[in-house]
């Protein structure tokens, strides 16, 4: 289904020091949902997504998708575009904006004409004030553009490193270039617009980028290849040379003429009457749709093949009733990241940036499919999801975020729950014993252990850390929850989540009698109406998994911060414990105190990197050479002899405490002493004898 | 601690008559006494033993088990009938997640997360005075899912050790022999042989001393697989293929296969790059795989001897593998066997007198079990079960082997075997759903003069597939049906 329609292949031109931006040269106006699913064979479907997404339905009523296609308010532009920009991309709208879907419209005009239109143009808005804020980091916001989802749709940069390696450009053939923005507009006015795209561009197109006002600040910054990091002292659009009232009456004349208005709103402006679309025999000489420009009507420079599928469209038009949720999610570009009855979802390309906790496999880093989301979630919720409501985020592990649609939210919630929802039958009791069932099912204490894998509320789950289902009930309709929970790889592929109803038999048969459809009843009452949490939390207020040594050295492997992966805890009774770095074979740490809390150790799954239970901690130096650690042996006492080879001999290193002090006896059989590191901030005192040395360490 | 011991002659074989002895009974020899004892706010150290299994081995009738806390205990007399006559002795401690133990001469060789340990006992009073280096060499991250198994010995001698990918925070698989399966070589540092594991959390050796493992249903891993473990293969996770930068890397890859395809067709692009003997479909064999243990009793564990027992942690159940060389290769069929264990099943160990010891842990992953975890032992009744013993391919179908004389009419009825084929996608993907299934026609049902043997004929056998045979209503000639009706055979080469 990949679009082979390029002149050439994308062509990353490198323009000075603007060497990120690339452009593309598209055959045709670039139409991604088009491009990318219809444009291998022209068809009636292919054609409706063009016709809407080329605007034809703005003058011409009728449009096969949900959310209508409009171009850009045409409020503001002298203090956010380029004048002679404007001026150039609209001789030529391909050249401004690689795959522009803006028709030329000023073939026929003269040069004084089209400065009038723009003159005209210059005179609407009520003017921004902007507010930049006082920092922008166009690292940070390189990042941020690669990582948070901008690169579903927009082509990456090629001077982003990610841990994925650099972008391969090659494989974002359908991406949307950006135009070369530092002739377009300024960073003052391309962060105002990110702020909010939605002000100037209504259609969703573009949508709201969820961050807060520095990100996309950094975000902008990165876009304008901004380098300095006040964000102030970057400069203005240039002022737009001064036209004469009789300039203006005249480009307003043009505007009207053209019926701009059809497509952009503008101030005291309104849209012709809407052109009737001939039947569905026409003949082939449709004016919009010829292959050169026609004075006074829109010129589209397609393809054929898009000129095919628009013929095939307006010859089928009103039989595609039941292709409304995939053309509108083609068009509205949802497919970019969202896979829905098997269409769509990320690219080969744009797979690796989507980021988030690999721990959980794709599903910790892909969006989730739309196949039957309207079905799964509330109309609500979605919408809220839609809207960009930040509560409604539940993925906190996942980096790619979700975008706004704050004028589409209700228009595509109501799509999907129409495409979607059915009644499946769902009844559900509160009572106390219900409740109490519900309790313990998603409990581990003889309950189905939701709990090992999912967080609720503040609390983390005991083993991998997946969403909240504390609240689930307030985005989920319960007759998705149930048929999910029945087979989750059915609703979610690649989900890790294993059904816990195996052949949809309960396998907690002591609980309401077995029966499968009570007990998930029973939960989704918990979770709604329970009070408390469910069973098998451990009490993390500490104490009970403190090592205290008493008559003899403990010793622990764990995972320790400084120490590293391969920790060796020794600790004495008399409050002075170590850590051995069993990786190069050297005594890391020594603290006074308390010793260790083995909780983690011992019994979690994600084996934490741990620290002293003492802040009264001190560091030993690396030493120069570093050896390979070979075990340890106890002595009577229980105290460690540790075992090493440094530089090709045997040497043998033991520790015992006494006396408030730390003993360290190193030994060897031949050669000369081996060179000895101490911590800071402690005194040592050395006892010599033949091939031992041993040192006392004491403190004030 | 409360040691029980109980009979639980539960739904081992569910079809089994009520008046008819079980073939296998339960015997509980603890387990965790609140459904999570250790994550339980009442427990505390000192409570019990949190006997989250993850290794065993044999001294006589002592029964070694590591516990992933970090400790040995010896549990004597394990196999006394008197729960009054078993002991509980603390043998080492302070150990880092071991997941493996075996016994070498008087020594136990164990697994931590950052070394195979040698425990030794010098001064013969009961515990481990000397804890020294087998085996170390490969990366150590600090990310939770970076475990290491082993090591457990093949009939040539040498112990093999197999290194989990990491997965989540602190993740790298690029370095240090993640995703590889190895041996302790004479140095002391880990030699690897053979990579592209995800979660190898089993290892096991045949009759004939080849070695097996087990990996997981995840990335790249479509769905469980048992492999048979040698030098110089790839087994399909490319996410350590980074590891082949190394200088000493053993051998390097022809080509790497493409994702995205079927699996048969990413197999046939890569020389290297190998089937498993056996793969267990999600779901209906179960999710994870864990120990493999050979069955070597003599028969008194059942007409099984050579086969394969494989834990399996989600659905704590125990499934059977028979295997059979074609063209030089392993390959075979899997078989449900024993179900209703109280947590995962990690550990398989038989004891000296043939029973089979089973070590459970929940942690850190859900199973159908609902305790924590625990050690049960399976005590055969002598009484065998009617089930398909083995499974052999033909040039033009299977032949299948019954533990005793088959009714005929009950299997050369029409539908009473009933067969479809299908593989899986190869993809980076965590597990694949069954592809390309297709049903298939049988034909020429014979069955043997014994009764024991029935060949049956199948068009279109479909090389790298796994056949999925589904029986209905067979009975043996005493009227007994059989334990589980289902068998998958792994068709990587027809026999001609």
């Amino acid at each position: 289904m990949r679009s082979r329609a390029f002149k050439g292949v994308g062509v990353a031109l490198a323009i000075g020091v603007f060497a990120f931006v690339s452009f593309h040269l598209f055959a045709g106006p670039h139409v991604i949902g088009y491009e990318r699913f219809h444009s291998d064979q022209p068809s009636a479907v292919g054609g409706g997504i063009l016709f809407s997404e080329l605007g034809c339905a703005n003058c011409h009523s009728e449009s096969p998708v949900a959310t209508p296609r409009k171009g850009p308010n045409l409020v503001d532009l002298k203090q956010r575009i380029d004048h002679d920009w404007i001026s150039s991309f609209l001789k030529n709208p391909e050249v401004g904006r690689p795959g522009s879907t803006m028709p030329k419209m000023v073939h026929g005009l003269s040069n004084e004409e089209v400065e009038s239109i723009i003159a005209f143009l210059g005179t609407k808005g009520k003017g921004i004030k902007f507010s930049n804020g006082r920092h922008a980091n166009a690292e940070r916001g390189s990042a941020l553009y690669h990582e948070k989802g901008c690169v579903a749709c927009h082509v990456p940069t090629t001077d982003f490193h990610s841990p994925h390696g650099s972008p391969k450009l090659a494989g974002f053939d359908l991406a949307i270039a950006h135009p070369d923005l530092k002739k377009k507009t300024s960073l003052e006015a391309l962060n105002y617009f990110l702020s909010a795209p939605a002000r100037y561009r209504p259609d969703g197109r573009m949508p709201h980028i969820t961050l807060d006002r520095q990100e996309v600040m950094d975000i902008a910054a990165h876009l304008m290849d901004f380098q300095g990091s006040d964000p102030t002292e970057a400069n203005p659009v240039e002022a737009w040379p001064s036209a004469d009232a009789l300039v203006i009456g005249k480009g307003k004349d043009l505007v009207q003429k053209m019926n701009c208005a059809a497509c952009h709103e503008i101030p005291g402006e309104k849209a012709k009457e809407v052109v009737k679309l001939p039947g569905k025999v026409f003949s082939d000489d449709l004016h919009c749709l010829s292959d050169e420009p026609v004075d006074g009507l829109p010129f589209y420079d397609l393809t054929n093949a898009q000129r095919k599928s628009l013929k095939l469209y307006l010859k089928s038009r009103g039989s595609d009733e039941g292709k409304k949720v995939s053309t509108t999610l083609a068009a509205m570009n949802c497919y970019a990241c969202h896979e829905r009855d098997g269409i769509g979802g990320p690219t080969d390309a744009s797979d690796p940036w989507f980021i988030g906790d690999e721990g959980l496999a794709d599903s910790g880093r892909l969006p989730p499919p739309l196949t039957g989301m309207g079905f799964k979630l509330k109309r609500e919720w979605l919408e809220g999801v839609l809207i960009g409501k930040a509560e409604n985020r539940v993925r906190p592990y996942m980096k790619t975020q979700m975008p706004a649609y704050p004028h589409q939210a209700a228009i595509l919630a109501e799509l999907l729950e129409e495409a979607d929802a059915k009644d499946a039958g769902f009844s559900v009791s509160h009572s106390p014993e219900v409740l109490e069932a519900g309790r313990k099912l998603l409990g581990t204490q003889g309950g189905v252990s939701c709990i090992t894998c999912h967080t609720w509320g503040g609390q983390p789950s005991l083993g991998i850390q997946t969403l909240d289902i504390s609240s689930l009930d307030q985005r989920l309709r319960p007759e998705w929850f149930q048929q999910y929970l029945l087979n989750p790889a059915a609703y979610r592929p690649g989900t890790l989540m294993p059904p816990l109803w195996p052949g949809g038999k309960s396998t907690v048969p002591g609980v309401l009698g077995g029966k499968t459809d009570q007990q998930i009843a029973a939960i989704w009452a918990f979770i709604e109406k329970g009070q408390g949490l469910p069973e098998g939390f451990p009490d993390r207020s500490g104490g009970q998994f403190e090592l205290v040594p008493k008559d003899r050295p403990i010793v622990q492997r764990t995972f320790f911060k400084r120490t590293g992966s391969k920790a060796i805890l020794v600790g004495f009774p008399g409050e002075i414990h170590i850590a051995y770095d069993g990786l190069d074979a050297y005594p890391s740490l020594v603290w006074r105190g308390r010793f260790f809390d083995a909780y983690n150790t011992w019994f979690s799954r994600m084996a934490p990197f741990e620290t002293p239970l003492s802040e009264d901690v001190f560091e030993f130096p690396e030493p120069e050479s570093k050896g390979r650690f070979r075990g340890y042996r106890l002595d009577a006492s229980g105290n460690p002899i540790f075992l090493l080879q440094v530089d090709g001999r045997d040497l043998e290193e033991s520790f015992s405490v006494a006396d408030a002090k730390l003993y360290r006896t190193i030994s060897w059989t031949e050669g000369p002493k081996p060179l000895v590191t101490h911590p800071k901030g402690v005194d040592v005192a050395e006892k010599a004898k033949k091939n031992t040395l041993t040192f006392i360490y004491s403190w004030k | 601690m409360e040691v029980k011991r109980l009979l639980l002659a539960l739904a081992v074989f569910s079809s089994t008559s009520a008046e008819e002895t079980p073939p296998y009974r339960i015997v509980e020899l603890l387990s965790a006494s609140s459904p999570s004892d250790s994550r339980s706010k009442e427990w505390k150290p000192g409570d019990g033993i949190p006997m989250e299994v993850s290794g065993m081995a044999w001294i006589g009738d002592t029964l070694a088990v590591a516990i992933r806390k970090g400790e040995v205990w010896m549990i004597d007399n394990a196999l006394s009938e008197d729960r009054e006559k078993i002991g509980y002795r603390l043998f080492a401690s302070g150990l880092h997640e071991p997941l493996g133990l075996t016994l070498d001469g008087k020594d136990l060789l164990v697994s931590q997360r950052a070394e195979i340990t040698r425990l030794q006992d010098n001064d013969g009073d009961g515990t481990a005075d000397a804890y020294l280096t087998e085996c170390d060499g490969w990366n150590v991250s600090g990310n939770y899912h970076a475990y290491a198994y082993g090591p457990e010995r093949d009939g040539k001698g040498n112990l093999w050790v197999s290194l989990n990918l990491g997965m989540g925070p602190l993740t790298n698989n690029s370095i240090g022999w993640r995703g590889w399966g190895g041996i302790i070589g004479k140095d002391g540092k880990f030699a690897p042989k053979s990579f592209g594991m995800r979660s190898p959390c089993g290892l096991g050796a045949n009759r004939e001393g080849d070695m097996f493992f087990s990996d997981q249903q995840g990335t790249w891993i479509p769905t469980t697989p048992i492999y048979h473990l040698r030098p110089g293969v790839f087994y399909g996770n490319q996410e350590s293929l980074g590891t082949l930068k190394a200088l000493d890397t053993p051998f390097q890859m022809s080509s790497i296969p493409k994702p995205n395809q079927p699996y048969p067709k990413a197999l046939q692009s890569c020389p290297e790059f190998v089937p498993p003997a056996v793969w267990l479909p999600y779901n209906k064999m179960g999710r994870s795989a864990t120990d493999i243990q050979v069955i070597d009793q003599d028969g008194k564990f059942g007409p099984f001897d050579g086969q394969l027992l494989v834990g399996e942690f989600t659905n704590s159940s125990v499934n059977r593998v028979f295997l059979e060389k074609v063209d030089g290769e392993y390959q075979g069929a899997c078989f449900p066997f024993l179900k209703d264990f109280p947590a995962a099943v990690i550990r398989l160990s038989f004891a000296p007198d043939g029973s089979l010891f089973v070590g459970m842990t929940n942690r850190g992953w859900s199973s159908l079990g609902n305790r924590s975890y625990g050690l049960h032992r399976v005590v055969p009744s002598g009484v065998t079960p009617f089930a398909i013993q083995e499974m052999r391919a033909k040039p033009d179908g299977f032949e299948l082997r019954f533990t005793e004389p088959v009714d005929p009419d009950s299997i050369t009825k029409a539908g009473a075997l009933e067969m479809s084929s299908y593989t899986y996608e190869y993809s980076k993907r965590y597990g694949s759903a069954e592809i390309l299934t297709k049903p298939h026609e049988l034909s020429g049902i014979e069955v043997s003069e014994d009764g024991l043997q029935v060949r049956f004929r199948v068009k279109a056998l479909r090389p790298l597939y796994v056949h999925e045979l589904r029986t209905k209503g067979v009975r043996s000639s005493r009227g007994r049906s059989l334990d589980h009706p289902d068998a998958f055979y792994t068709l990587n080469r027809v026999p001609r």
